[in-house]
């Protein structure tokens, strides 16, 4: 009895909502709703982006109501914990890291490495065009490291401290090409830099969970297995019924998935 | 002119959510730092322990620690006891209480600390006139220590609420859509970080500096009929 009433006490002062845990008919997933393309918040204060029509179809896919929270980055994962929300989606990698405290479902994206050169230099890709080029990277990065070991032998690599002075030299004509995540690229120079519209991607997909990591999941507590395993049949499913490149071509002009 | 794409309206909303914010906890603060004060120098023992156990820990934790412990422990504890007794879904603790909560708690320790040196500056002769009329215990503390403690313990109490103020912009941590939060996810959404950051300054000085004159104008009236030197 006295069990109950402090509980009850308890859940006057703090219940503002409650939802059961067990047939996940609802889903609360946390978005982070400052990281254009894949969440940002509207004038209207509505959310929008990537993550945020991928969390609505994994979630609809899965046959349940999704709940859209947003959370703070740096509260991210301790919210995950405490319950406030059920599952991340937003745009959070996997690492081995925060494999330690919280679970991930299989990717969801995972963007693509990708040559930048100005247009027209390299009009059909081959290892020979590469030849002799300049390609700038950032120092110290998976991108580093991928280049150094497929076409450190075919190119001269010029490493810099930051992106932005890869992009510096690109414009004025010190490097040839740049070599970095597409999403770095489209956002920091081809959509961002005036000069953005004269230059192109080429060349492949870069992505080798090897050296770039196993992509982008959505996080969920290590005791929802279950959850997990509705995520990842979500994702093949909106993969396999045209639902997830409905999306992706809404955001982007290639694929994010990377198979 | 100034131009926030629109982001105007939610960073107003955000604004009197902090504004909101910080009221609430300041009145919490305030409650809780006068018990703390008069626990500290009351009689006994034990309140006297307990008091000072709670200004000594909660003015030794930063905030932001504090904040997070009462938010995501808070919230397990509760779900935890809930699970225990065979409740099987979740109860989930509003951001809004605990931010008030927790930044009230905090603040109530240094508030209870301020007080105390401003009872302390009332001549303890003041209170013994009172008893010696026969009021009682409560009586004295209400109608002659209160009202004279309050002009010695505006700028410390001043001081707080600034810092208490500032504060507030952790809540955006634990999901409380603040004017700071507000300002990431405009200048996110329009890639005008510093515009955005820049109005919530201008904020937050307008806050402090209308408060600073409110306080100067309290100081006077509190200090009316005493002699300045």
């Amino acid at each position: 009895m006295r069990k109950i009433v402090i509980f009850m006490a308890f859940a006057l002062i703090f219940a503002a909502g409650t939802v059961q845990a067990k047939e996940w008919k609802k889903v609360r997933v946390a978005i982070e709703g400052a990281y254009p393309p894949f969440s940002a918040v509207t004038p209207e204060g509505e959310l929008v982006g990537f993550d945020v029509d991928i969390a609505v179809a994994l979630v609809e896919a899965m046959g349940a109501e999704p709940v859209l929270v947003t959370q703070a980055w740096d509260g991210m994962i301790p919210g995950l914990k405490a319950r406030k929300y059920d599952t991340i989606i937003a745009s959070m990698s996997i690492t081995e890291e925060r494999l330690k405290t919280v679970d991930f479902s299989n990717k969801y994206y995972q963007t693509p490495a990708k040559f930048m050169v100005k247009k027209g230099l390299i009009p059909v890709f081959s290892v020979d065009a590469l030849k002799g080029k300049k390609v700038g990277v950032q120092r110290e990065t998976v991108h580093d490291k991928y280049l150094t070991a497929v076409y450190g032998k075919d190119v001269k690599i010029v490493r810099f401290g930051s992106l932005d002075e890869a992009f510096l030299d690109v414009k004025a004509g010190r490097i040839d090409i740049v070599m970095a995540d597409s999403i770095a690229l489209i956002d920091g120079f081809l959509n961002a830099d005036e000069d953005g519209k004269n230059y192109e991607f080429v060349g492949p997909d870069m992505i080798d969970p090897a050296i770039f990591g196993p992509g982008i999941g959505a996080a969920v507590r290590k005791q929802d297995t279950d959850l997990k395993e509705k995520l990842n049949a979500a994702i093949v499913k909106i993969r396999e019924n045209g639902t997830y490149k409905k999306i992706q071509d809404k955001y982007f002009d290639f694929d994010v998935y990377g198979d | 002119m100034l131009d926030l794409q629109g982001y105007g309206p939610s960073i107003i909303e955000g604004t009197v959510l902090t504004i909101n914010v910080s009221l609430t906890s300041l009145l919490i603060a305030t409650a809780l730092g006068v018990s703390g004060a008069l626990a500290k120098l009351s009689k006994s023992r034990f309140l006297r322990f307990v008091a000072g156990l709670y200004t000594t820990v909660i003015r030794g934790i930063p905030d932001l620690v504090l904040m997070l412990l009462v938010f995501y422990g808070g919230q397990m504890l509760v779900n935890q006891v809930a699970y225990s007794v065979g409740y099987e879904d979740y109860i989930d603790i509003n951001p809004y209480i605990a931010g008030v909560l927790t930044i009230g708690f905090i603040f109530g320790a240094y508030m209870a600390e301020t007080f105390r040196g401003a009872i302390l500056a009332v001549p303890g002769g003041q209170l013994e006139a009172g008893a010696a009329y026969g009021m009682s215990p409560l009586q004295v503390i209400v109608r002659v220590l209160l009202p004279q403690m309050v002009r010695h313990a505006i700028p410390g109490f001043g001081n707080n609420w600034l810092v208490l103020t500032k504060a507030t912009a952790l809540v955006s941590i634990i999901g409380l859509d603040d004017m700071v939060r507000k300002a990431t996810l405009a200048s996110g959404a329009t890639r005008m970080p510093f515009t955005f950051y820049s109005v919530v300054a201008v904020n937050y000085l307008l806050v402090t500096t209308i408060s600073i004159y409110l306080l100067q104008w309290l100081e006077r009236k509190y200090s009316l009929g005493v002699r300045k030197d």
